[in-house]
């Protein structure tokens, strides 16, 4: 694609049959997994605003057991990370690789797909355990035992023909960035999942260090498995979309490695001043606050190749989402930052900014980039286009609304909670002050993820109908904006 | 294919060293860990630290409930919070204690299977709740409807662990006493299940903050209360 062909037309030609070819490839298990997910990024988000409601009202509905916060909060985590997260990320990962390598998906199709329904059914079982009383009240692996072995071999029959394309293609000359990240988070992966579910379902039992084991896992899980994909996304759409290459090969390889020596590292500083060894501590909340360095390599790099292609932010639904998800990148390394240094940490441990990292990183980062790759990717698969703007427009203002809403109201509200528990006067008090205080926050909490289901709903009807290839029937892609046909997007840009 | 190879043997390494540091040779440390004995001259008292276990039972029914979820179990040191200065949150219940109670170290979590640190702390600590903790028909009243003890509770009212039955005879020794307006109907009461009885006894058993063996010899010197 970047080589300049003596004849262009018949070069080109051959280049879009090519294409073609790869996407044909990968269409079934990338568009199956892509429907599954929008499903469960709808469950979750609904379980989000019930989650939410049932934090100021706990009488909301009547006192059914089986919706109690203590268990609809982790059904809300566990839909949004293995149901929607991980599956669409395994479909960007997918086919990312496949172009990028320029290799077919040889085979192995139907395991792919049976892999796949395995991996929502067993997660069908693992949400609808938490809710009926099984939970582990280990976060994010709040689903009974027996779910994380199929996990894991799900998992495997996805990365190892991702990574079988990446070693057939690797060139040590060619600048493969967002390949690296997705090989990384291929790799990282299954070996964070099995050290964790090892550690605290089947050895005999660790105390206090399995729970700082299990804030280690969902750190590394965020900084070494979302963030790789997001970030790969971004690095492949950004250039694809505006025709501009990537700023700075430099940048980006240290981006890279300081993630990957750093990532491992964090998450311990959740339980600053607990029971774990300080060293522990301490070491995570170095490793937090130093992840400011790749967050900002890789924002300045990205801010240095969008410069001047703002227009076709505007223009492509694709673009624009990458874009926001980018500028999200930077905002959850801060907020990540906040968390651990011992100064502001201290005050917000233990309150709704440890939500608020989450989200940020899990919805305003990971899925509005994962958003924006769907947008690309499914026209290319299902042969038909986008088939209304305005649906697009709508998904995403709301959900550019409903997370800025929640990140900023966790933070202050986390803020607002440190310093009600930490305030000398409330010594011999009840909680009422700070639970009170909090109240508005949370219900703010409740209409923002109401917003985002509302979005949600929206995209998954639109997803279904591309999927079923009632999309528009046209070469142009759906664009947001028209009136700047002067600066038409590159050819590529349509590939 | 070579730098195939250095390419993953970089993704390895890069992760490989924390993983090794900061998950596997701690957690083999610990499995090392044993109760260790008090010395009666230096500590002031005799037998393990620590000395009485969690209910592990009713531990369980608080897994299941996602309680964690709004409560910690963990004191910190002053430097970090108030925790250890909140009225009754340790062994001290006296108004104004001298010392404030102390933050937790690992042996507090000896023998439980997954430490419950929590997650948030939407409620108050629990660590100590067993010092502080009222008597049984207090905490079956919160269990059961946590607003008829505070009308600003956003505490769940966990009615399943309980039954509502007809009261047959006299009424049963363990149930409910609530206020008139939550009260069940005439003829009719409400009493804690097994389950709720094992929570309970978990949430008394609920005591870290007995004197470390070899620190803070001065809370140790200090008679015990209760």
């Amino acid at each position: 694609m970047q080589t300049t062909p003596a004849t262009p037309d018949t070069d080109l030609q051959a280049d879009n049959l090519r294409r073609a070819a790869i996407d044909k490839s990968v269409k079934g298990p990338v568009l199956f997994l892509f429907t599954n997910g929008a499903f469960w990024l709808m469950l979750s988000t609904l379980l989000g605003v019930l989650a939410a409601i049932k934090l100021v009202e706990p009488e909301f509905l009547g006192d059914c057991q089986y919706i109690t916060y203590g268990r609809l909060q982790p059904a809300h985590i566990n839909a949004l990370v293995y149901g929607w997260g991980i599956q669409a990320a395994l479909g960007v990962m997918l086919w990312i690789m496949a172009r990028r390598s320029g290799q077919e998906l040889k085979g192995g199709k139907s395991l792919l797909i049976t892999a796949g329904v395995f991996w929502n059914i067993t997660i069908t079982f693992g949400i609808i355990a938490i809710l009926m009383g099984k939970s582990t009240s280990i976060e994010w692996l709040e689903m009974p035992k027996f779910v994380w072995p199929v996990l894991l071999a799900c998992f495997l029959c996805y990365a190892w023909p991702i990574a079988r394309m990446f070693g057939r293609a690797f060139r040590p000359e060619g600048f493969m960035v967002s390949t690296w990240y997705i090989l990384g988070a291929c790799f990282w992966f299954p070996w964070i999942f099995i050290t964790a579910n090892v550690a605290l379902h089947c050895l005999p039992g660790l105390g206090a260090i399995g729970a700082g084991i299990d804030a280690w896992y969902i750190h590394a899980v965020i900084l070494l498995f979302f963030v790789p994909v997001g970030v790969g996304a971004v690095y492949y759409f950004i250039p694809k979309i505006t025709g501009k290459p990537i700023a700075s090969a430099q940048l980006a390889s240290a981006g890279f490695w300081s993630l990957a020596i750093l990532g491992g590292w964090t998450g311990m500083q959740k339980y600053m001043g607990g029971p774990l060894p300080a060293w522990m501590t301490s070491v995570g909340a170095c490793a937090g606050v130093l992840l400011l360095i790749p967050v900002g390599l890789v924002g300045l790099n990205h801010h240095l190749t969008t410069l001047g292609k703002h227009s076709s932010v505007a223009a492509s639904p694709t673009l624009r989402f990458i874009f926001f998800g980018a500028l999200f990148y930077p905002v959850s390394g801060l907020v990540l930052a906040l968390n651990s240094a011992f100064w502001t940490g201290a005050n917000v441990q233990f309150t709704q900014s440890w939500y608020a990292f989450q989200v940020v990183s899990l919805y305003g980062f990971f899925s509005m980039c994962v958003f924006g790759a769907i947008y690309y990717i499914v026209p290319r698969l299902s042969g038909c286009e986008w088939l209304s703007v305005r649906l697009i427009r709508n998904h995403f203002w709301f959900s550019v609304y409903g997370i800025g809403t929640i990140v900023i109201m966790s933070l202050v509200a986390g803020w607002q909670q440190g310093v009600d528990l930490n305030d000398p006067d409330h010594w011999d008090q009840t909680f009422m002050n700070h639970v009170v205080n909090s109240r508005p926050y949370v219900v703010s909490r409740a209409v923002a993820w109401t917003l985002i289901s509302f979005s949600n709903c929206m995209f998954l009807l639109h997803l279904l109908l591309m999927v079923a290839g009632l999309g528009r029937r046209s070469s142009a892609p759906t664009l947001l904006e028209h009136d700047h046909d002067d600066q038409a997007l590159p050819h590529e840009a349509h590939a | 294919m070579t730098n195939f190879r250095t390419f993953i043997l970089g993704l390895a390494a890069s992760f490989g060293l924390p993983w090794l540091c900061l998950i596997v040779l701690p957690a083999m440390q610990y499995e090392q860990l044993t109760p260790v004995a008090y010395d009666k001259d230096k500590d002031g008292v005799e037998g393990f630290f620590p000395p009485a276990p969690i209910n592990g039972q009713g531990q369980l029914v608080y897994i299941r409930e996602g309680c964690n979820q709004c409560h910690t179990q963990m004191i910190r040191p002053v430097q970090l919070g108030l925790d250890g200065w909140y009225k009754g949150w340790g062994q001290d219940q006296e108004a104004r204690p001298t010392t404030p109670a102390r933050s937790n170290v690992l042996g507090d979590y000896l023998g439980e299977k997954y430490a419950l640190l929590g997650i948030q702390r939407v409620g108050p600590d629990l660590a100590n709740f067993g010092f502080r903790a009222p008597d049984k028909a207090a905490l079956y009243q919160h269990l059961y409807s946590p607003r008829s003890v505070h009308d600003w509770s956003t505490m769940p009212a966990y009615t399943g662990l309980f039954k509502v039955q007809k009261i047959q005879g006299p009424v049963s020794e363990h149930a409910v006493k609530l206020p008139k307006k939550f009260a069940p109907a005439p003829g009719y009461e409400i009493v804690p299940t097994p389950e709720a009885e094992r929570l309970v006894e978990y949430l008394l058993s609920l005591k870290k903050d007995y004197p470390v063996p070899g620190q803070s010899a001065a809370v140790a010197a200090s008679p015990a209360k209760k």
